[in-house]
């Protein structure tokens, strides 16, 4: 089966407390809504602070929205009951950035991949369990030798696959993957981000990929949104936005990457984009924020 | 003067090993590179390669772990392994300054950036506080911050990574180096304020002839801002070309597996040939060519013998490959 998550409206604000009076709060989310269709990789880009993140944790149900609804599979994920929620969220998992802290130091890789399992009351019988256990292993490129090991034995790529194998010990539906490789080697990259489509194919995955490279988004991702200071300024089809952006802040952000064979840009001193407008459909599939 | 030819900086066989447990581990294993005035030399490698200690060492920052086993770094006909600490500190900073990964930490919380700026000026200079004052705002003003006489009594926490990381530039430039040192200077930064980091510093180096040594594990940064680049793996020079040379037509097997795997705006593939295995760690390194267990074209005397470095019409490739040709 296959998971639709709809996000809409979604609104984030962190209210910062004076001592006597309530200060400014902080907006974080601003009338995010998007739908993640079955089946199909959504990649999230934006600069550091604009908001991924937190959106990340709204939808995983770790933040609560101030407002707005998150619906999967037609759920409402903040209105169920505490047991729907845990139900849910067992469909939903998520892959952290750092493999270097999302890891227990002192659990070991059997204990890493199973902990889920316990939670969840699944595999109870021991046998079982632990062919499950070996072929979780396999499926993400690791040896069934290393079930007894301590994170500190693995590099960096190995420690992401340990990741990958946790979040899928419960069979999920949506994966959440927040900036999965960007802390990893270059030549490692390359195999997670491999790693990736196969499990995409072969669990019939519904992903949100957060990342702030455009290349990467590029190799893996069906859709691209891109997020600016807690609003979307622009959702199509990946192709389509990489081949054809309409809003001069993701025109920006492509013009930057650095890529082998293209010129460093001049130093433009740029006018800022203002404008805080609803997305509107410019083309067929493409959304693009008004600005002026 | 002609120093177009002459190098600035020369590295000579440097060795760096980390003091493990009851034996060292070679972190550095004889590095030779030369620096002319003007240029860009990208040192290119991922985590654990020695792209950091060997910086490090040439200015005699090296964390007390470390110990330097070998080699010369000539700068101006004296050998900055050697110098006593005094003089050193003559060369540091003033001829050749660093800056860092990130740029935060690498600022003092607790003290305004003008009054930071003008601790370097004046522990080189002799100048009264007013001039260093005068001078910080010209140098804030050139790395493109505005208001700068208004920011030099801001504190560190009021600028954003970029703006921080444009100060140690200005901090870096402050006193003209023939060379600067920077370590992966925009990792730490978005894509937009990285193309603007890079054109400063491209911008900067060009308008005053100095020599960079630019650190990174970004080959597509490399190829953007490099005249030459320099392929570090295991702590050895893999490959060293000019970087026209080595983008077009990567000649060591490590990469071009780097190369390969890149992935690109510009266009959509399958898969990406990635490069199978992990780096090695420092002190795991095999005993013949250190990539030999992750090379598709390895062979028995890869494994056994580790290749020496040749120079094969103007780039240099350690690989046993390229013995036969």
């Amino acid at each position: 089966m296959t998971a639709r998550v709809e996000i809409q409206h979604l609104y984030k604000t962190y209210a910062r407390r004076g001592w006597f009076s309530k200060k400014a709060a902080t907006s974080v989310l601003k009338d995010v809504s998007l739908t993640l269709p079955a089946n199909r990789v959504l990649g999230l880009v934006g600069e550091s602070g604009c908001g991924k993140s937190t959106l990340c944790k709204v939808l995983l149900g770790i933040e609560e929205p101030t407002s707005g609804t998150v619906r999967v599979n037609g759920k409402e994920l903040f209105k169920v009951s505490a047991r729907e929620r845990k139900e849910l969220r067992r469909y939903m998992q998520v892959v952290f950035q750092d493999p270097y802290s999302s890891l227990d130091p002192r659990m070991t890789v059997r204990q890493l991949i199973s902990e889920p399992l316990d939670i969840h009351g699944l595999y109870a019988q021991d046998s079982k369990r632990e062919s499950f256990l070996k072929q979780l292993l396999h499926s993400v490129g690791l040896s069934e030798m290393y079930l007894d090991r301590y994170p500190h034995e693995f590099s960096g790529g190995q420690r992401q696959r340990i990741c990958i194998a946790r979040a899928l010990s419960l069979d999920p539906q949506v994966l959440v993957a927040d900036e999965p490789v960007s802390a990893l080697d270059v030549s490692v990259q390359a195999q997670i981000l491999n790693l990736f489509k196969d499990i995409k194919r072969t669990r019939q995955l519904t992903m949100l990929f957060v990342t702030h490279d455009f290349a990467v988004a590029r190799f893996l991702c069906d859709d691209i949104a891109v997020m600016r200071q807690g609003r979307l300024v622009e959702k199509a089809s990946a192709q389509e936005l990489l081949e054809h952006p309409a809003h001069p802040y993701t025109q920006s952000l492509l013009a930057a990457v650095p890529e082998v064979g293209k010129p460093l840009q001049a130093l433009a001193a740029k006018a800022p984009i203002t404008g805080e407008e609803e997305l509107e459909e410019i083309c067929p599939g493409h959304w693009c924020a008004r600005y002026q | 003067m002609d120093m177009k030819d002459t190098a600035v900086l020369q590295v000579c066989d440097l060795h760096v090993d980390f003091a493990g447990t009851g034996h060292s581990v070679p972190v550095v294993r004889g590095l030779s590179y030369r620096l002319k005035a003007g240029r860009v030399l990208a040192v290119v490698g991922e985590s654990g390669s020695g792209k950091t200690v060997q910086a490090l060492s040439l200015l005699g920052l090296l964390p007390p772990v470390a110990r330097i086993s070998g080699g010369r770094v000539l700068y101006q006909g004296k050998d900055l392994l050697t110098l006593p600490d005094e003089q050193l500190r003559e060369v540091r900073g003033q001829k050749i300054s660093m800056i860092f990964q990130n740029p935060a930490a690498s600022l003092n919380p607790v003290l305004t950036v003008g009054e930071q700026l003008c601790e370097t000026l004046r522990a080189h200079r002799v100048i009264s506080r007013q001039q260093a004052r005068k001078q910080a705002a010209n140098l804030l003003q050139e790395v493109g911050i505005a208001e700068a006489e208004k920011r030099l009594d801001e504190y560190p926490f009021q600028f954003s990574g970029g703006m921080c990381q444009r100060v140690m530039i200005a901090m870096a430039l402050a006193l003209s180096p023939d060379v600067l040192i920077a370590d992966e200077p925009t990792t730490a930064l978005d894509v937009t304020i990285q193309a603007q980091i890079l054109r400063l510093i491209k911008n900067l180096q060009q308008a005053s002839h100095m020599a960079v040594v630019f650190i990174t594990h970004n080959l597509a940064l490399a190829s953007q801002i490099a005249d030459e680049v320099l392929v570090l793996y295991g702590g050895l020079c893999m490959e060293q070309a000019p970087a026209a040379a080595l983008f077009a037509h990567p000649v060591h097997p490590y990469t071009q597996g780097l190369l390969a795997s890149l992935v690109s705006v510009r266009s959509k593939v399958e898969r990406l040939p990635a490069i199978a295995g992990q780096p090695p760690v420092a002190g795991e390194v095999p005993s013949g060519c250190p990539f030999a267990p992750r090379c598709p074209h390895a062979t028995e005397k890869c494994r056994a013998e580790l290749p020496v470095l040749q120079n094969r019409a103007g780039r240099l490739v350690r690989c046993w490959r390229e013995e036969q040709k």
